[in-house]
């Protein structure tokens, strides 16, 4: 256990310091983004790597976890954590509708009707003006604490209580279960394990965290438009989990360290940090497949042997 | 213990089982044998409800089991091996048989969540895999296992639902003679035990030596049932595996 | 003719121009799951690769430096297209299934390694071409044909016959060639096809190079009817999809008439409801046939084989 405390201890401090390392009000934003998509990376591999169920509509419950949050906070007048927990919640729910899919459907089709959920819900938020505003966008958004430090401490925290939350429930009798449906559905209905109802359980946790996640976008960029939600978003929270390890508890959130700041350090416009997250997907998949994760993992074997 | 009046099940338009009835009585072995294609897998994915029959009754100590999903007969006690085998491969030796007590899990959710409860199993497991004889290797990867000891991890596997009716898919197929040995002093173990066993096998000696009655089918069809004795004189069956195991 | 009647005339016309194109894109990738049961995600972005080789085949090369007239140097475009996408077709076995099915991967990798392709295509091409829409200005398209009340470019008229050659040959090919035999036995068994002396390797090979290149031709026709941007694929592809589902995955019979089926509700779709909907309604269907008839259209059904 002591171990565990330590890298606690590591992880506390690397948070906390981030922002005075990289102490301009550029860097401290993607500070925040990569906060964010940690979250978004241990969301998906809840559900991609540790239920084995390949979801490409995972942008959808980022989205509904944003514009839930912003029209009740904009149209309505609600506090942020009032609305943030209504948000979150929404996706759940909406989590538990794609659930319902992938009760039925498994590889290639859950992966397209999962797609076009993602399609779906990006469609609504373009057509639905009267409350999402549509390709106008909404405008003025608030972060719920001053200052970009502040809201990086504040997403950095909860993503870091989400990694210890999901990092006890892989371990635990829950964990087996997941993993049972991940490895042979079949043989873990031969054992008692009620399929669609653990789908749902990890498909309505996920979108709850990816929710959780979006909550906190609008107030970080200012403003909220469908176009941040298009189906490469489902794509580039993807290239996280892989190109850092799926299945892993660690993985995903390196992966979405790494693919936060690789395009950044090299200085990146919009096609080349697409780019890269294409080609690192391939690239992982093809020559990589456990990631940097497993990678890491049999580089220290060897080391010791 | 397990009762089924004319079962019937096709597929595309050929029956694979047709009008079986069976009634296996408690705490016995009960060997299910026939030529390939003879339905004897399908009879069992009925069973254990991977299928739906299409017409006929089926009870398990009294409780009517038609309609009812595989995961909720498991509760009942019914538990089962495949004939291909299907562990997970992924899993170590250890996490494939506690998976095998999802059932019997009941630390609380917020204790998963906030403290790592890692279930109160562990040393059950270890002793189910020393039964089986892996006992020293509960930390392997179970798809780095050979075939023979694969087949007696998804036995243990199985035996964590802790059954009370515990059906095998051809359990000694791709086992050498030692193993074969092995298999058959567990699965008269696990009858004393107060299990009932079904076991679908080719393997004749197997058969002969430990079952308790024997039922014979051909081509989805009921042959003969009977004590092994029985179906060993009997012309019928032997005609149907003239050429087959029975013949050498 | 009276006006509802024309009008429901003229939208079927446009369905069907409309429906054609959809299944020259959606042909290959159920093309491509029948035989290796496998999704080429980068498929679509195939079609945009062959629209700008047909882009600039057309208006470059052919007419500037080879003299060519208008209409000779589009018709030569489609055949650069086809080019461009046999080429990529060849890259993408080399690179990813190949390699992948070597190592008796799972379903999902491939998939998800030809994600990143896609998104690799997408941004490189972003960062060739740029995002301002490229005039394609093909003499079919500009020409019109009138019939009583009904109108139709020159251009739908290519893309309906390109269409039924495209689908004829494959038949053709694959009722008459023994590589065309060879496809099918591997589609249906890869086992015994490998027995039968069949080299699977190359019949999947084939497979994916005759599924771009449709993608390709798919692109050039498309080009001077759509707005042609690096995305101009990518905003097909989850229709192509649906198509694909819809008609039965690997189903060729199946993805013809769906094709046919989603351009003709689309056209409709564009009068009634206006375009805003089209996704929404194509997605709408493809969720509803998840639900009802996962196996599409035209399918038996199959138990699990445990």
């Amino acid at each position: 256990m002591t171990r565990r405390h330590a890298a606690i201890a590591v992880a506390i401090l690397a948070i906390a310091a981030a922002p005075w390392i990289l102490a301009t009000p550029y860097w401290r934003g993607i500070l925040v983004l990569c906060a964010m998509n940690v979250l978004l990376a241990l969301s998906l591999n809840l559900v991609m790597g540790y239920t084995g169920q390949l979801n490409l509509g995972q942008s959808a419950f980022f989205a509904i976890g944003a514009y839930v949050s912003t029209v009740l906070i904009k149209s309505h007048g609600w506090n942020f954590w009032l609305a943030g927990l209504v948000a979150v919640i929404a996706a759940g729910v909406l989590g538990l509708a794609l659930a319902a899919f992938a009760a039925r459907l498994r590889g290639h089709y859950l992966a397209i009707a999962s797609l076009g959920f993602a399609v779906i819900t990006y469609q609504v938020l373009l057509n639905w003006e009267d409350v999402t505003q549509g390709v106008r966008g909404i405008y003025g958004i608030l972060p719920p604490v001053s200052g970009t430090t502040a809201l990086f401490y504040l997403v950095a925290g909860v993503a870091a209580a989400v990694y210890l939350l999901l990092d006890n429930l892989v371990r635990s009798p829950v964990g087996d279960t997941l993993r049972a449906i991940r490895e042979d559905e079949v043989s873990a209905a031969s054992l008692g394990i009620n399929r669609a109802a653990w789908k749902a359980f990890a498909f309505g946790l996920g979108a709850a965290i990816a929710g959780l996640a979006g909550i906190f976008y609008p107030g970080l960029v200012g403003t909220l438009v469908p176009d941040a939600f298009g189906i490469v978003e489902s794509f580039t929270m993807m290239a996280m989990v892989i190109v850092g390890g799926m299945g892993t508890m660690i993985g995903p959130v390196i992966g979405a360290i790494v693919l936060t700041f690789l395009p950044e350090v090299l200085r990146g416009f919009g096609e080349l940090r697409l780019m890269i997250y294409g080609l690192a997907l391939t690239l992982v998949v093809l020559f990589m497949p456990g990631g940097i994760a497993q990678a890491w993992t049999a580089v220290r074997a060897r080391a010791r042997r | 213990m397990i009762r089924a009046t004319a079962l019937n099940k096709s597929f595309g338009g050929v029956r694979a089982v047709r009008d079986i009835s069976i009634d296996v009585p408690e705490n016995s072995i009960f060997a299910l044998i026939g030529p390939n294609g003879a339905g004897k897998s399908t009879l069992l994915n009925l069973l254990s409800g991977i299928y739906q029959p299409e017409s006929g009754t089926l009870e398990f100590a009294g409780r009517n089991l038609i309609g009812m999903p595989a995961h909720r007969r498991v509760r009942l006690g019914l538990a089962r091996t495949f004939q291909k085998i299907r562990l997970f491969k992924q899993l170590t030796l250890l996490e494939n048989v506690l998976a095998g007590f999802h059932i019997h899990q009941d630390a609380p959710f917020w204790e998963c969540l906030l403290r790592g409860n890692s279930g109160r199993f562990r040393d059950e497991a270890r002793e189910l895999l020393a039964f089986v004889g892996l006992g020293d290797r509960a930390g392997e990867r179970a798809g780095a296992l050979p075939y023979g000891k694969q087949r007696m991890l998804e036995i243990a596997r199985a035996l964590a639902t802790r059954p009370r009716l515990f059906m095998l898919d051809e359990p000694a197929a791709g086992l050498n003679a030692a193993e074969v040995d092995f298999l058959l002093k567990r699965l008269e173990q696990i009858q004393q035990r107060g299990v009932t066993l079904v076991v679908v096998e080719h393997n004749m000696d197997l058969v002969m030596n430990v079952a308790h009655r024997v039922f014979v089918m051909d081509h989805g069809d009921p042959l003969f049932e009977g004590t092994p004795r029985e179906v060993q004189s009997n012309p019928r069956v032997i005609e149907a595996y003239l050429g087959g195991e029975f013949a050498a | 003719m009276p006006d509802l009647l024309a009008l429901v005339v003229q939208q079927s016309v446009n369905g069907v121009y409309l429906g054609c194109l959809y299944v020259m894109v959606a042909l290959g990738l159920t093309l491509i799951y029948g035989v290796l049961n496998q999704i080429n995600f980068a498929h679509a972005d195939f079609v945009t690769v062959g629209a700008f080789a047909a882009f600039f085949v057309a208006t470059r090369f052919a007419t500037r430096m080879l003299g060519l007239p208008d209409t000779g140097g589009y018709l030569l475009s489609l055949v650069a297209a086809l080019g461009a996408g046999a080429v990529l077709g060849v890259l993408v076995n080399a690179a990813v299934f190949a390699p992948l099915r070597r190592r008796g991967s799972d379903e999902l990798r491939p998939l998800i390694a030809t994600i990143g392709v896609s998104v690799l295509l997408e941004n490189g091409q972003l960062a060739l071409f740029g995002p301002i829409p490229y005039q394609f200005d093909s003499p079919l398209a500009r020409e019109t044909i009138r019939l009583g009340p009904i109108f139709f470019s020159a251009q739908s008229v290519l893309v309906v016959a390109v269409a039924v050659a495209a689908i004829a040959a494959l038949y053709g090919f694959m009722r008459f060639t023994f590589l065309g035999k060879a496809l099918r036995a591997v589609a249906q068994d890869r086992e015994t096809a490998g027995l039968m002396g069949i080299n699977p390797n190359l019949v999947i090979a084939l497979t994916i190079v005759i599924a771009s290149a449709l993608a390709g031709v798919a692109g050039a026709l498309l080009g001077p009817v759509v707005v042609l941007t690096p995305f101009t694929g990518a905003s097909l592809i989850v229709k192509a999809f649906a198509i694909v589902i819809i008609g039965g995955f690997g189903n060729m019979e199946g993805t013809i008439i769906a094709g046919l089926a989603v351009g003709i509700i689309e056209a409709f779709t564009v009068q009634y409801l206006g375009s805003g909907l089209i996704d929404l309604v194509v997605f709408a269907m493809l969720l509803t046939m998840l639900v009802v008839r996962p196996t599409g259209l035209i399918a038996e059904r199959k138990e699990e084989n445990v």
